[in-house]
C-alpha cells in the first residue's frame, strides 16, 4: 500500500476550559475522497482551522505530507506543503469576474510596466473552469451573478491555480450548504475529476447522503476524539449516525411538562421562502418551543422570515389572533415580538453606540418627556439591567464593541427582554459565548417563558434546546419534519432525526 | 503659515511622540484632551499669535464681525451636509440647494411685485421639495445616496441656470426683508473705544438652527434613532427603527438648511454670483469631518461650529499677515488642518483600541473566533 499523502499524530487544541481536539491521529490518502463528520463541537471545524494555521495546536501536535513534516497552525507552511482550502463562505469577492477573483489569489499575470496581461489571465481562469469540467462559466461577469455551483467552481479554481501538477490535498468545508440539488451534482462531477488526477479531498459536511455518495473513506469525530475512520462501502446510513451520536451521556429534558393553557400566542402558518418551505408551528404562552435542524434545512432563515428581516414568498405570522405584515420589523415588534437575531455583529448591536444606546434601541420612546430624552433615567436604567443580566462593561456609556460577545449578547437580550414581549423568538442565542454566559441565557430564556411569553428558540446546538425547549420541532429539507416532547425528547433522538430524514425529503 | 503648521504641530506633537504620555490617562497630556479640543485650541493660538502680531485681527469690524457673521453660512451648510451624514446618507447637493434658493430669492424681487418674504418662502418651499425628492430616489429607488445627490446637484445646477442665465443677480430687496435679516438684536459701544458692538438677526436664526440640530440628534429619541441607523442599518431597523423614514427626512431637514443658508446669503450680500453655492461645499464638507474629530469623536454639532471658526480664524489671520499669499494659503491650510485633526483624533482612537484588545483577559469560549483570534495576536 502507498504511503498516505497527509499523516497527523497526536493532535491536540485546548482551549481555556475546554479540550476541542483531543489527540486526533488521522491519515488521508491521494486520490480518495475522505470524508469528516461530527456533530456540532465534535472538533470538525477546530481540526480545519488547525490545519489552515487559524488556530495554534497544542504542543506535541505533528503532521506529515508526503512524508514532509510541515507545521502545523502556520498557514503559509500548509499552503506551501500544498494544502488547499475553500471555506463554506467561498471568499469570493462579488462584483469582480471570476478572471480577476482567481488571479487576486495567486497573484495577476503582468507584462512590462506592470501591465496585467489580461489575455493569459483569462485563459488561465477558464482552463482552470475546464478542468472542473466547468468550460460553460463566462468568466468576465462579476461572479455574484454566477450561479451557486459556478461560484463554487471559481473558488476551487482560485484553490487549485498552478497547483494542478503536483496536487496534494483540498480541504472543502461544507461546500453544499448554500447549493442547489442540481448544482450539487456538478460540484461532485468537479471532485471526482479532481480525484482522478490524484488529488485528496477531505470533505467536510453534515449531509449524511452525501458522505455517502462521494466519499471513499469517512472519519468520525465525536467530542474531540477520532472516534473511527472506516470506508464508506462497508457502513450505512444507521451505523454511521450511531457513531457520530455514540453512546454518550444522553441529556434528556426533566422539566415537568407544563400545563398549557389559552389559545397559541405565535402562529405561523404555511410559511414560505428561501429554503423554508412551507412551516407551520404554534406556540403557546409561557411554552418554550426549540427548532433544530442541520445547515440548509430552511432552520437559519426561519427566524429571518418571522421577524421581518426577510421578506417571505408566502404564508402568514399571527401573533394573538392578529396577523403581522410580512418584512416589517417595526410592525413585528409593535405586534409583542421581541427578537435575538443569529448575527450579532452585523444584525445586532450598534458597535460604536454605548451599552445604554444599544440597549433601549428599540424603545426609546419610554424615556422621552414632550420632546426630550431622559438621558439619566435612562442611564439608570441600563445600570439596572447591567446589574440584573450581569453585564461585564466598563460603564453604561461605552461603546458596546467594547465588550465580549457573551456581554454584547446580554445587552441584545435586555434591548428584547424590556419590551416585555408576549412573544420572544431567539436564533443562535448562545452562539460565540462563554459556559457561564450560557448558563445565565438559558436561565433568562425560562423566566421569559415563565412570565407568561411565547418563546421560540432556534439553535444548532441540540443539547441547548433539549435542556431550554418544552418541544423540539426538527426541520428537514424546509418544513418541520418531526416534533419531541416529554421523555422522547433527548438529543440522541432529535440528531437521530436531524440526520436520518434527510434521505426522506423528496424536494 | 509656516508659523501655524508649526504651531498645529506643536499641539499634536506631545500625544503622538511619547505614547508614554497616553497610556497614563492621568497624565497632563491626555487631560488636556488635544485630540478632542484640537480646534479650540487652535483657535486660541490664533487669538493670541494673530493678535499680538497683527493690529488688525483684534477689531471687530472687519474682523471679528465679519468672521462671525460670513461663516454663520458655512455653518449652515455644514449642518446641512452632518445632519444626514449621521445617518450614514450623503447629501452632495446642498451647495447647489443654497444656490437656488439664493437664485429664487434674487429673481423674484428683481422681477415681480410680491413681497420678498413671498420669495423667501417660495425658495424655502423650492428647497425642501429638493429634499424630498433625494429621499425619493434614496428611499424608494434605492440609489446610493452619493450617486443620488451628486447627480440632483447637476440637475439644480441646470434648473438654475434655466431660471437665471448666468452673472451677477443684484436684487433691490426692501426694507422689511433686509431688517429682518439684518437689524441688530444688540449693540453697545465697547468702553473706551468707538467701536460699536453689534450682531445681526441672520447670525442668530443661524445659532438658533445649529441649536435646534443639536437638540434633536442629541436629547431626543429621533436624534438616538438617527445615529443608530448610521451606526448599523440593518440592526437598528431589526430593533423597529423606521430608518428608511429618518434618511428621508434628513435628506429634507438637509435641503432645508441650506436653503436657509441662501436666505442668509441674500441678506448678507444681497446678490447671487455663480460663486456661491457649490464651491462652498467642500469647505462645509471639511469642517464636518474635521468637526467630528472634536468632543465626542463623531459628527456632532458644536464640533462642526468649531472646526468652522477655527479655519475661519485661521484664515483671517493670514490672509492678514500675508495679503497676497492668501489665494492658494487658504486651501492649502483648510486642507492640512482637516487632515492633522483628524489624524491626531484616530490616533488617541487607535491606541485605545490596542490597549483594550492587548489588555483583555483570555477568552474561554473556542466558538469567540474574534477573541481567540486577537489574544492570539496579543501572544505573538
Amino acid at each position: 500500500m502507498e504511503p498516505h499523502l497527509l499523516v497527523a499524530r497526536h493532535l491536540s487544541k485546548t482551549f481555556p476550559g475546554q479540550v476541542a481536539l483531543n489527540d486526533i491521529d488521522i491519515a488521508i490518502d491521494a486520490g480518495r475522497t475522505h470524508a469528516l463528520v461530527g456533530q456540532n463541537g465534535s472538533g470538525k471545524s477546530t481540526f480545519i482551522k488547525v490545519l489552515a494555521g487559524y488556530h495554534q495546536p497544542d504542543e506535541g501536535s505533528e503532521a506529515e505530507l508526503n512524508g514532509a513534516s510541515f507545521t502545523l497552525g502556520d498557514g503559509e507552511a500548509a499552503h506551501a506543503a500544498g494544502i488547499r482550502f475553500v471555506h463554506q463562505d467561498l471568499g469570493l469577492v462579488n462584483i469582480l469576474s471570476a478572471v480577476e477573483n482567481i488571479s487576486m489569489g495567486v497573484g495577476y499575470t503582468t507584462r512590462r510596466f506592470g501591465r496585467i496581461d489580461w489575455r493569459a489571465d483569462t485563459q488561465r481562469a477558464k482552463d482552470g473552469l475546464a478542468a472542473l469540467g466547468f468550460a460553460d462559466v463566462d468568466v468576465t461577469v462579476p461572479v455574484g451573478r454566477l450561479a451557486p455551483s459556478q461560484k463554487t467552481a471559481v473558488a476551487l479554481a482560485r484553490a487549485l491555480d498552478g497547483w494542478q501538477d503536483h496536487a496534494h490535498l483540498l480541504v472543502l468545508d461544507e461546500p453544499t450548504a448554500s447549493l442547489p440539488g442540481d448544482d450539487v451534482e456538478r460540484l461532485f462531477e468537479a471532485i471526482r475529476i479532481l480525484k482522478s488526477k490524484g488529488v485528496a479531498i477531505l470533505y467536510v459536511s453534515h449531509h449524511l447522503d452525501e458522505v455517502f455518495e462521494i466519499a471513499d473513506d469517512v472519519t468520525v469525530f465525536r467530542d474531540g476524539r477520532r472516534v473511527t475512520t472506516v470506508a464508506t462501502a462497508s457502513i450505512d446510513h444507521g451505523g454511521l449516525i450511531e457513531l457520530m451520536i455514540g453512546h454518550r451521556l444522553e441529556r434528556a429534558n426533566h422539566r415537568s411538562s407544563i400545563r398549557l393553557e389559552g389559545e397559541p400566542r405565535l402562529e405561523v402558518r404555511g410559511l414560505e421562502g428561501g429554503t423554508v418551505r412551507g412551516v407551520d408551528l404554534r406556540v403557546r404562552p409561557g411554552e418554550i418551543v426549540g427548532v433544530a435542524g442541520i445547515t440548509g434545512s430552511g432552520r437559519e432563515m426561519l427566524v429571518p422570515f418571522i421577524t421581518g428581516q426577510l421578506p417571505s414568498d408566502a404564508g402568514e405570522v399571527v401573533v394573538d389572533g392578529v396577523s403581522i405584515p410580512n418584512y416589517d420589523p417595526a410592525a413585528t415588534i409593535a405586534a409583542g415580538v421581541a427578537f435575538v437575531p443569529a448575527d450579532r455583529a452585523t444584525l445586532g448591536v450598534v458597535p460604536f453606540a454605548s451599552v445604554t444606546a444599544n440597549l433601549t434601541l428599540a424603545d426609546v420612546e419610554r424615556h422621552r418627556r414632550g420632546l426630550r430624552l431622559r438621558h439619566a433615567e435612562e442611564v439608570a436604567e441600563c445600570l439596572e439591567w447591567i446589574d440584573r443580566l450581569s453585564i461585564k462593561t466598563a460603564g453604561p456609556l461605552v461603546p458596546v464593541a467594547s465588550l465580549s460577545g457573551g456581554n454584547q449578547q446580554k445587552v441584545l437580550f435586555g434591548r428584547s427582554l424590556r419590551l416585555s414581549p408576549t412573544v420572544l423568538i431567539l436564533d443562535e442565542p448562545t452562539s460565540g459565548i462563554d459556559v457561564a454566559a450560557k448558563d445565565q441565557i438559558l436561565r433568562l430564556i425560562d423566566q421569559a417563558a415563565v412570565d407568561g411569553a411565547a418563546v421560540l428558540v432556534v439553535s444548532t446546538d441540540t443539547d441547548e434546546l433539549v435542556q431550554v425547549a418544552h418541544r423540539v420541532v426538527v426541520m428537514v429539507n424546509g418544513v418541520i419534519a418531526e416534533e419531541f416532547s416529554g421523555a422522547e425528547m433527548t438529543t440522541g433522538h432529535i440528531e437521530h432525526a436531524l440526520l436520518a430524514t434527510q434521505k426522506a425529503g423528496t424536494r | 503659515m509656516t508659523t501655524t503648521v508649526a504651531a498645529t504641530a506643536d499641539e499634536s506633537g506631545p500625544p503622538s511622540n511619547t505614547p508614554a504620555a497616553t497610556r497614563s490617562p492621568r497624565s497632563l497630556v491626555s487631560r488636556l484632551r488635544f485630540d478632542r479640543f484640537s480646534g479650540l485650541y487652535l483657535i486660541g493660538i490664533f487669538f493670541v499669535f494673530f493678535g499680538l502680531t497683527e493690529d488688525n485681527f483684534l477689531i471687530w469690524n472687519g474682523s471679528i464681525e465679519f468672521v462671525l457673521t460670513e461663516k454663520v453660512i458655512v455653518v449652515l451648510l455644514a449642518l446641512a451636509f452632518l445632519v444626514p451624514l449621521v445617518t450614514e446618507t450623503f447629501d452632495l447637493s446642498i451647495g447647489a440647494t443654497m444656490a437656488l434658493s439664493l437664485v429664487i430669492v434674487n429673481k423674484m424681487a428683481l422681477e415681480t411685485d410680491l413681497p420678498d418674504g413671498v420669495g423667501a418662502i417660495v425658495a424655502m418651499l423650492a428647497c425642501l421639495l429638493i429634499g424630498a425628492i433625494n429621499g425619493l430616489i434614496v428611499v424608494k429607488l434605492r440609489v446610493n445616496s452619493f450617486i443620488a445627490t451628486l447627480g440632483m446637484s447637476q440637475v439644480i445646477s441646470a434648473l438654475i441656470r434655466r431660471i437665471h442665465d448666468g452673472g451677477n443677480i443684484t436684487a433691490a430687496f426692501g426694507d422689511r426683508y433686509i431688517n429682518f435679516g439684518k437689524g441688530s438684536l444688540f449693540s453697545f459701544t465697547w468702553p473706551g473705544s468707538d467701536t460699536k458692538i453689534e450682531l445681526p438677526y441672520y447670525f442668530f436664526y443661524g445659532l438658533l438652527v445649529a441649536f435646534i440640530v443639536w437638540y434633536v440628534l442629541e436629547h431626543t429619541p429621533t436624534g438616538r434613532k438617527m445615529f443608530a441607523t448610521g451606526g448599523n442599518r440593518e440592526a437598528a431597523r431589526l430593533s423597529g427603527v423606521k430608518t428608511d423614514r429618518l434618511s428621508w427626512g434628513a435628506l429634507i431637514a438637509s435641503a432645508g438648511i441650506a436653503g436657509f443658508a441662501g436666505l442668509i446669503y441674500s441678506w448678507k450680500f444681497g446678490t447671487y454670483t455663480s460663486s456661491v453655492g457649490p464651491p462652498l461645499l467642500f469647505t462645509a464638507v471639511g469642517a464636518v469631518f474635521f468637526g467630528a474629530s472634536q468632543l465626542k469623536g463623531r459628527p456632532n454639532v458644536w464640533g462642526t461650529v468649531i472646526a468652522v471658526y477655527c479655519l475661519a480664524f485661521g484664515i483671517k489671520g493670514i490672509g492678514l499677515r500675508y495679503p497676497r499669499e492668501i489665494d492658494w494659503m487658504q486651501p492649502m491650510f483648510e486642507g492640512l488642518v482637516l487632515i492633522v485633526a483628524v489624524a491626531v483624533a484616530s490616533r488617541q482612537a487607535v491606541v485605545k483600541v490596542t490597549k483594550r484588545r492587548t489588555g483583555a483577559p483570555p477568552v474561554p469560549a473556542p466558538r469567540q473566533v474574534e477573541s481567540v483570534g486577537a489574544s492570539a495576536e496579543a501572544n505573538d
